[in-house]
């Protein structure tokens, strides 16, 4: 039963992505010291900094699957932490309603990106990046300035355990797994996938490609959505101009996780992608300070822990090709074999009709 | 009952389907049948919802209605097993069946225990021995087919289209779907039965109507229908009496060497064992169904595509092309039906699509003067009359017909020893057709081999001088001289001929 249950994820999307973000949890411990990386304090603050990040990543995965994508998810979560801290500081509603109102904004940056791509059908690379400079624009236009304030006890409240030991920002991406969790297990689940792979059949099989695609969507708005209020929490003010590179970066994390273009990978593709991509660029960092302990008078600019970081996802990314070709080759192979071994079925019936010229 | 009347659908200047009708009642197996290109698929789309005709009406108990999708036509009862399949390759075996169709309890959710039942009683009927949970795209192309009509079956239709299902089945698998049909008969269930087997059809089928180039020619009794009736509704023309065997028409170079020598070529997965030759200055015709092989063996002719056993002999060498430049130095050119695709730059000017296979040939930086360049354009354009507006206007501002003329106009001006054309006429107006007829013909008088494949018969049977049939990956036919007649051609391309090899070994002895 469980080695069943093995086999099968063995062979699911997700493994290639499981096994990167396996690599990088253990990478991260060591160079941090298991001692001080399994801790509560260090665990909430990986959590609280990267909620917004892995959020926007589920977001992200899910139009992947419906065969398209959205590179303005970014700007969205911006956009998003602009309107509720402007919402509270000129109209001076209740911080919960400006939430909704957040919300509700992401909902429809996410229909103008809708109909751009599935209306319009523009190509959605290109249409949702040209998007990202409309949105920017407006969140500037909504607020000049980095600005504004939240309550303490709200901030206070994100950064804060459960029971002592479950950070709440931790709850957001867990709220957000059950929300795709049961819309996994209705049509919708199903719809999404035949439309990603290919709209034509699923349109033969009397699905509109159109429609699922507004409902992934609209879900990914209220994702975002979701995503906005963790970060306008995590920086407790606002600012129009941050969190632009959520969007290509949740992009790239998805095909870490082994998510491919329509039709292909679930969610815990995104979740193992984006889990990867934190702990790299958090074991980076203390690699730097174990370098800086361990060699007097080593100093370097934060560019270069940018730049190692970004260079092993690149690692990790041209690694997705090899196994998804490697996955390819296997699958062609099985295929030959199985066409080789009715071929011989095939022939009989053939041989026999030609009057079964000494086959007997 | 259903009814399909006087419906009529153009793409563009092509006529798919002119005034023809269709009625089928409940418990009746209808086969609907023709040749290439006369419509059937077509019909089968209307009612399918993927094709909205121009005109005409569809009846269903004397009610007309509409449709417009595959909602529209799944709301009427009306199911469909694709030829070409409407199965999602990445999805598993359970969610493609289910696909549309989900049994949902009250919240919305799937319920996978009524799922799991239907498909395990599913899969039972109809033989499948296969893992519901196993991607689509990891099983064979035959157990795929199944997959298709099962899944039409499982949506309870009161009316079940087939269309060409049995083509990638084998045998046993064939008495399997026919048992179906039967009970499916019995409980009232009717059926448009598509296929190119004739056997089949009196198997299986009740009455049938056959349609010639977008009409309805005839219909009727199954049993008032002969063989020999069959074919010569779909043709046309009475074949003449005969065994049907093709026998194989001595070509008169037989001591020359020839210029293409392939011997048992397979590629994966469409074609088993081809052996063709082509000598100097002849113009071989490449026949058969849609996807018999036929683009295959062209694209591996070209390096297009890889091939894994067999020997390709041109020009006195054996060769293995590793990509379409290489076979292009070796004095091959390529013209595609697939304009947009695989021939066209439709953004570009018209002198530049003629330059095309030209600067292809010479230097890289070969220095080309603007005066020579049009010059040569203008030749070309003069030489086999395109209607152009300006050499500097757009290729796509071009008819379809002057659009191939020109990519034609573009690989002949190279001087081939060897022109592969693939459906080259495909959607092309059959003025432009006969001119790029006339155009070949020079060539090949020139001294040229031209090798055309072709899904439309009467073209095949204008111009070759041979005609190869592909039926499932083999050849079937080698037809020549006064064996070359549209119902040798017909019956070769339904695979009814009993010596596929014998013909073969004859060219070749």
């Amino acid at each position: 039963m469980i080695k069943n249950a093995f086999d099968r994820f063995r062979r699911s999307p997700a493994f290639a992505g499981f096994i990167l973000f396996l690599v990088a949890l253990v990478l991260n411990a060591v160079l941090q010291g298991p001692a001080s990386f399994f801790t509560v304090k260090s665990i909430n603050t990986l959590f609280a900094k990267n909620a917004p990040f892995i959020i926007v990543t589920v977001a992200q995965s899910l139009l992947l699957i419906a065969g398209t994508m959205d590179i303005s998810c970014g700007v969205q979560v911006a956009l998003v932490n602009v309107v509720i801290i402007m919402a509270g500081q000129t109209l001076g509603l209740p911080f919960i309603v400006c939430c909704i109102l957040g919300v509700g904004v992401a909902v429809l940056a996410s229909l103008a990106c809708w109909i751009c791509c599935s209306v319009f059908r523009l190509p959605a690379l290109l249409a949702s990046y040209a998007l990202t400079y409309i949105i920017k624009g407006i969140n500037v236009m909504i607020m000049d300035v980095p600005q504004g304030k939240v309550d303490k006890v709200f901030y206070k409240a994100y950064d804060s355990q459960i029971l002592g030991f479950i950070p709440v920002s931790a709850l957001f991406i867990v709220g957000v797994l059950i929300i795709w969790l049961y819309v996994r297990h209705n049509r919708f689940g199903t719809h999404i996938y035949a439309v990603g792979a290919n709209p034509r059949n699923a349109f033969a099989a009397g699905i509109s490609p159109m429609k699922v695609q507004l409902k992934a969507f609209v879900l990914k708005g209220i994702f975002i959505g979701v995503a906005g209020i963790c970060i306008t929490l995590m920086i407790a003010s606002g600012n129009p101009l941050q969190a632009e590179d959520y969007g290509i970066r949740s992009l790239s994390a998805c095909i870490l996780g082994g998510l491919g273009f329509g039709g292909w990978g679930n969610v815990a593709c995104a979740v193992f992608g984006s889990g990867f991509y934190v702990l790299i660029q958090n074991s980076v960092y203390y690699f730097f300070s174990l370098l800086v302990k361990l060699i007097p008078g080593f100093a370097v600019t934060s560019y270069w822990q940018n730049f190692v970081s970004d260079i092993i996802i690149f690692l990790g990314l041209l690694m997705t090709i090899v196994t998804a070709k490697g996955q390819r080759q296997a699958l062609k192979e099985g295929i030959v074999r199985q066409f080789r071994r009715s071929d011989r079925h095939y022939d009989e019936p053939t041989a026999a009709k030609k009057g079964g010229d000494g086959n007997e | 009952m259903f009814e399909l009347r006087a419906i009529e659908k153009r793409f563009d200047a092509v006529v798919a389907l002119n005034g023809a009708h269709l009625h089928v009642e409940p418990g009746e197996i209808r086969a609907l049948l023709g040749s290439n290109g006369s419509g059937k698929s077509t019909m089968i789309k209307v009612l399918a919802g993927l094709v909205n005709p121009n005109k005409g009406e569809i009846l269903i108990d004397g009610e007309p209605v509409e449709i417009h999708s595959g909602q529209d036509s799944r709301r009427l009862g009306i199911a469909t097993a694709f030829q070409d399949l409407s199965l999602v390759p990445t999805m598993s075996v359970r969610d493609n069946i289910l696909l549309g169709n989900e049994p949902c309890n009250k919240f919305g959710i799937v319920d996978r225990k009524a799922g799991d039942d239907l498909i395990d009683a599913l899969l039972a009927r109809f033989h499948i021995d296969c893992d519901p949970n196993a991607y689509v795209q990891t099983l064979t192309p035959s157990t795929q087919t199944m997959l298709e009509v099962a899944k039409a079956v499982s949506l309870k239709p009161r009316l079940l289209l087939l269309d060409e299902v049995t083509a990638a089945l084998h045998y046993d698998e064939i008495e399997v779907l026919f048992s179906v049909m039967r009970e499916l008969k019995e409980e009232g269930v009717a059926m448009i039965y598509v296929t190119h087997r004739m056997n089949e059809v009196f198997q299986v089928c009740d009455t049938t109507t056959i349609m010639r180039s977008g009409e309805t020619v005839t219909e009727g009794k199954m049993s008032d229908f002969t063989l020999d009736d069959i074919v010569y509704y779909m043709t046309g023309q009475r074949p003449e009496k005969g065994d049907g065997t093709a026998a194989h028409g001595h070509f008169h170079a037989e001591d020359k060497t020839p210029l293409l020598d392939v011997k048992n070529l397979s590629i994966f997965p469409r074609v088993r064992d081809l052996s063709l030759r082509a000598y100097q200055g002849e113009i071989i015709g490449i026949g058969g169904l849609q996807g018999q092989g036929q683009s295959e063996f062209i694209r591996a002719l070209l390096g297009a595509e890889p091939f894994q056993e067999g020997t390709i002999e041109y020009d006195g060498r054996s060769v293995a092309f590793k990509s379409p430049a290489q076979a292009v130095k070796g004095g091959m050119g390529f013209i595609s039906g697939e304009r947009n695709r695989e021939a066209m730059f439709p953004l570009r000017t018209i002198e530049e699509n003629i330059l095309a296979g030209k600067v292809a040939k010479g230097n890289l930086f070969a220095y080309m003067t603007p005066k020579s360049n049009h010059a040569f354009a203008n030749d070309a354009v003069e030489k086999y009359s395109i209607k152009i507006g300006e050499l500097g206007h757009p290729a796509s501002s071009l008819s379809g017909g002057n659009q191939q003329k020109l990519v034609v106009a573009r690989w002949i001006a190279m001087q081939p020893k060897l022109l592969l054309l693939d459906d080259p006429t495909k959607g092309v107006d059959i003025h432009s057709r006969q001119e790029i007829h006339k155009i070949l013909r020079q060539c090949a008088d020139e001294g040229m081999t031209v090798i055309i494949s072709s899904s439309e018969s009467e073209e095949l049977l204008s111009i070759s001088d041979r005609i190869y049939v592909f039926y499932e990956g083999c050849v079937s036919a080698m037809l020549s001289g006064d064996k070359k007649t549209p119902e040798m051609l017909v019956a070769a391309m339904m695979g009814m001929t009993g010596g596929s090899q014998t013909s073969e070994e004859g060219v070749q002895s």
